[in-house]
């Protein structure tokens, strides 16, 4: 049935050309009317919808703690020390200009002329900002370069040991832009000058930072892949008016897709912001459709007859190859991370629109074409005379004579990629997907060097509530302070900061500033006054950020220096290692951005697994339908298996961390990987069966490689030429999937033109029922 | 002068006359209402005592409560006060006391006692907006800011609920926590009912009511108040028990003795 309407629909179609290319283009500007209402979302905890677990509990404890989502860190460096008047004085205009700055939750803002110190001078106990205004004179500068490295609560987090740098950590109003916010404080600082450097660093600048350059990533390259690939096209088939007609067949998809998408309220993601250059990609199917169509031009010498023979020969692997893409995109709706859904989605219902301009729109412009020009144009399509042509029949002539040695060979480079495959190791670090030297990664890196550390974790540590404000117990609160010293072990763990360390400096300084006490006291009375005192001067949020109200839970700030998601893990397991070591009843449960991107990556991986067994088995019997028989289905699958263990032994040899966009692209590739390998096995057995005098099966793949053989390596040159363009983008992810997609592509080719005749070669026998069996 | 624009000014003038002379001929000096809002709210009666309940709750609804005698005594001194607070509530804070001297235009002189240290500690006032035992309203909220350190200004003059009322702005002279608040003024007490303050980035961040108003020793109260921060969602209710004027009581008793251990009369 479905072959009945597909036939119909070209017939329609090569009828009725006109009305059916009015038809598309009116649909298109349909969809192009949605284009201007689109949104951008790069908020990597929109990845996981509103209820998942981390994301209630992350919102329960920003709530009870009165926590921030979002914190952009400002760093402010200078060679040779910021204690002077010059960098005191730039560092108060700053934080001014950043206090009055929309976007930013000004009354939490830490820096030297906001955070709270706690000082006794002659008696008189102070609690109050650091530095309200810059020193004057030499004692005022001594007495706050003493204050600073006095107090350990400063060290490391506002100031680097060095005295080099220092920092204002910038909180953000819920909805505020991160990257708005970052340009207004890049502002601020360029008005300053001088010997000193700025940073601005945090997750929501490198988030906004490239949710921005996403979207233009998105305006440029996708029309510069599909530039690349009419200029590709043009050269191969020499004709200007098919080349459109191709280019157009991946426009129209592109805009009904993205447009649908649009209009349904889907806000773009960076995975969806691929599509584009996906579906312009697997647009180029249709070269196998073409290059048919200038086959048969050459015998029939009419065109419609021509149009009508070609979808005849190639619509079965064509409709197959889209079905095999749609799934292996299809699978993903089966994850739990939001933007891979809408992207598998996306893709498969572009994949599919392409299959139907296929059978409509592409043969109704062939109509359009001068035969004349078709004419001199396939000229050059002859098997014999071509010179690709020829190459494609001796490679696959060596895989047919000398079966052992090519799968030999291949065994050999499977087993190797089967080592590098163990090597990956799973991590994904968003500031990362930047480059090196960019602007977002060089904050990030010398912040980190200087400071404490710009990614944060939480870790709760709670009572399940048998005392009354067990947080107040000395235990209590040597527990936590251990904790804290355990973490500090680990190397990418900058800073802690807990209750304790108000505990502790409160206890030294009402002792006269002495040392010795600085400590944890020995009773609950005591520190409860302690920390009502510092209550009553202080800024309520400093004690609210690190005890819950009812003082049953701490919250330690953990700062690490770097954002890869395994940090977080190990912070977790050290954690888990000290409640082993030190048996209390206290619970520690980790929140924040950074464990978070834990759950997030971990997730990312699990549904990646579970997505790449689901595309090999649905892409398996997709190839055991098409074949009618399993058999034939293996030999199409081994291809596709070796391209894919090629490429992560490849992955895991170079040390690349498997980060979301590699994980995601596992999926992908193959549902398009076996595409190669459907229309040889299709157009080689349809060769066999039709039934020359005595069917040889080195002369039948001889002749698949050397005609729909020329059609696979031009799909695959198209699809590379589409994502090399990704290879010069600014931002890593892309170049990983223009890179991975680039070399999938040739190497499955390869694979499909060389491995499957040595294969049909060797398993002959098993292949073809007895009695049947080819010579 | 042309005569046209003379009697414009004349009608103008006459017209405020006539807008003016309901409100109890009341002349519009706006920093002369504040004067009076701060004697009615904050200078009442020679002497003051009050049972007050703090309950502080955050965005996520959980409470914490302070339980506090307040004691306040008039000095001879225009505008000077004693004020004297004793914690019953939370447990772990119990006797401890704090003392302040208030001067309207210099920093008040504060004392703590922590009783688990025995320890009578002065602590400094440098920020008079700064938070008042961990709850949403300033030092200044509780005890009065200098009418002098502000310009204030008369907006309008509007209801609310149900009572006349003058808006004042004021806007900070010197550095402030924040730019400009806006009071209402009840025009019969000169209680404020309601003041709204607006941060550096000029949005609203902070907002105090004062209900249930009862008159108490012939002395129109504010029962109840609230302090609500508008940003973090935390807010703070302060109720007025027991309140007591006129108690005859001694400012030299307010002292380091009554910190550490407060006349038994204080506390009834």
């Amino acid at each position: 049935m479905n072959r009945l309407r597909s036939f119909s629909l070209v017939e329609f179609s090569v009828e009725h050309p006109r009305w059916v290319v009015f038809l598309t283009v009116l649909i298109t500007l349909g969809f192009l009317t949605r284009f201007p209402k689109v949104r951008t979302d790069t908020d990597p905890k929109n990845m996981l919808p509103p209820t998942a677990e981390v994301r209630v509990s992350n919102d329960a404890v920003e709530r009870s703690f009165g926590l921030y989502e979002d914190m952009i860190v400002v760093g402010i460096a200078n060679k040779s020390g910021i204690l002077n008047d010059g960098t005191l004085g730039k560092i108060k205009r700053i934080s001014d200009g950043i206090l009055r700055t929309p976007g930013v939750a000004a009354r939490d803002v830490a820096g030297f002329t906001t955070i709270d110190n706690v000082t006794a001078e002659g008696g008189m106990l102070r609690v109050g900002p650091l530095m309200a205004e810059a020193p004057q004179g030499d004692r005022e500068m001594e007495a706050l370069r003493k204050q600073l490295f006095e107090n350990p609560m400063f060290v490391g987090r506002i100031i680097s040991r060095d005295g080099k740098t220092a920092a204002i950590y910038v909180p953000l109003e819920k909805g505020a832009s991160g990257m708005a916010v970052a340009g207004k404080i890049r502002e601020i600082v360029g008005r300053e000058g001088g010997p000193e450097s700025y940073y601005v660093a945090g997750d929501p600048v490198a988030r906004d930072t490239f949710g921005a350059e996403m979207f233009r990533l998105m305006a440029v390259f996708a029309p510069l892949a599909g530039l690349v690939m009419f200029a590709v096209r043009y050269l191969m088939f020499g004709d200007l008016f098919l080349s459109a007609a191709l280019m157009m067949d991946a426009m129209i998809a592109i805009i009904w897709s993205m447009g649908f998408l649009i209009g349904l309220g889907f806000p773009i993601h960076i995975m969806s912001s691929m599509a584009p250059v996906f579906l312009m990609a697997i647009a180029t199917d249709s070269i196998h459709i073409f290059n048919e169509f200038y086959f048969r031009c050459k015998e029939e010498r009419d065109k419609k007859a021509a149009i009508l023979k070609t979808m005849k020969a190639v619509g079965r692997p064509v409709r197959y190859t889209a079905l095999a893409t749609t799934a292996g995109f299809a699978v993903l709706l089966f994850m739990n991370i939001i933007p891979v859904k809408v992207f598998g989605g996306l893709v498969a219902f572009g994949t599919i629109l392409l299959r139907i301009l296929s059978f409509s729109f592409v043969p109704a412009m062939f109509t359009f074409v001068k035969e004349e020009s078709i004419l001199k144009a396939s000229q050059g399509e002859e098997i014999e005379s071509s010179r690709v042509s020829r190459l494609l029949g001796r490679l696959a002539g060596l895989g047919a004579r000398r079966p052992w040695a090519v799968a030999l060979t291949g065994l050999a480079l499977f087993a190797a990629a089967v080592v590098g495959t163990t090597r990956i190791a799973v991590n994904n670090n968003m500031v990362e997907w930047f480059k090196e030297s960019s602007e977002v990664r060089t904050a990030d890196r010398v912040m980190n060097e200087a400071l404490g550390g710009t990614s944060l974790g939480y870790l709760v540590a709670g009572s399940d509530g048998k005392e009354e404000e067990f947080i107040k117990t000395p235990e209590a609160l040597r527990y936590v302070e251990g904790l804290q010293r355990a973490l500090e072990s680990l190397p990418y763990v900058g800073k802690t900061t807990s209750v304790v360390d108000y505990v502790k400096r409160i206890n030294r300084v009402l002792h006269k500033d002495d040392p010795a006490y600085e400590k944890v006291p020995d009773s609950k009375e005591l520190v409860g006054q302690y920390l009502f005192l510092f209550s009553m001067s202080a800024k309520p949020s400093d004690l609210d950020n690190v005890v819950d109200p009812s003082f049953k839970k701490a919250n330690v700030w953990v700062q690490l220096k770097t954002w890869d998601a395994k940090a977080m893990r190990g912070v977790i397991e050290a954690a888990r290692a000290y409640q082993r070591g030190n048996p209390l009843p206290m619970e520690i449960r980790p929140a924040g951005v950074a464990y978070f991107n834990l759950v997030w990556n971990d997730m990312v991986l699990w549904d990646m697994i579970k997505g790449f067994l689901l595309a090999m088995v649905v892409i398996f019997a997709i190839l055991a339908v098409n074949f009618r028989s399993p058999k034939w289905a293996l030999v199409g699958y081994v291809p596709l298996l070796f391209t894919v263990v090629l490429i992560y032994g490849a992955v895991g040899f170079m040390g690349k961390d498997f980060d979301m966009p590699i994980s995601v692209l596992s999926c992908l590739s193959l549902g398009m990987a076996v595409d190669f390998a459907i229309h040889f096995i299709n157009r080689f057995r349809s060769r066999l069966a039709e039934g020359r005098a005595a069917p040889a099966i080195e002369e039948a793949i001889v002749w698949t490689a050397a005609r729909p053989g020329k059609g696979i390596l031009r799909n695959a040159v198209l699809f590379a030429a589409a994502f090399s363009v990704m290879l010069f983008a600014p931002l890593t992810p892309y170049v990983t999937v223009g890179a991975f997609i680039v070399s999938m592509m040739l190497l499955s080719a390869t694979l499909c033109i060389v491995y499957i005749p040595a294969l049909i070669v060797l398993l002959r026998k098993w292949l073809f029922a007895a009695g049947e069996t080819p010579t | 002068m042309t005569k046209l624009a003379f009697k414009t000014i004349v009608a103008a003038a006459a017209l405020a006359l006539t807008a003016a002379a309901p409100s109890n001929a009341q002349k519009a000096d706006p920093a002369g209402i504040v004067r009076k809002m701060h004697q009615a709210f904050f200078y009442q009666g020679e002497s003051f005592r009050a049972r007050v309940k703090m309950t502080l709750t955050d965005a996520s609804g959980s409470e914490r409560l302070r339980e506090l005698t307040m004691l306040r005594v008039n000095m001879p001194k225009r505008g000077d006060q004693r004020y004297f607070m004793y914690f019953h509530a939370p447990g772990d804070v119990r006797r401890m006391a704090f003392l302040v001297y208030k001067y309207p235009a210099k920093e008040s002189d504060r004392w703590l006692f922590i009783p688990a240290l025995s320890l009578v500690q002065r602590i400094a006032a440098k920020d008079a907006q700064s938070s008042f035992v961990g709850s949403d309203f300033s030092y200044e909220d509780v005890s009065g800011r200098d009418v002098e350190a502000d310009e204030h200004k008369l907006l309008r003059e509007e209801e609310h609920g149900g009572k006349p009322c003058y808006v004042i702005e004021s806007v900070p002279k010197g550095s402030a926590s924040y730019k400009r608040e806006l009071s209402w003024i009840d025009k019969a007490a000169f209680l404020p009912l309601k003041e709204e303050y607006y941060d550096v980035q000029d949005q609203l961040f902070k907002e105090f009511t004062g209900e249930e108003i009862k008159e108490v020793d012939g002395v129109p109260t504010a029962m109840k108040r609230t302090m609500k921060s508008v940003k973090t969602g935390h807010r703070t209710v302060v109720e007025f028990s027991e309140v007591k004027y006129h108690l005859g009581l001694k400012a030299e008793e307010f002292g380091e003795r009554a910190l550490r251990n407060p006349p038994g009369s204080w506390l009834k």
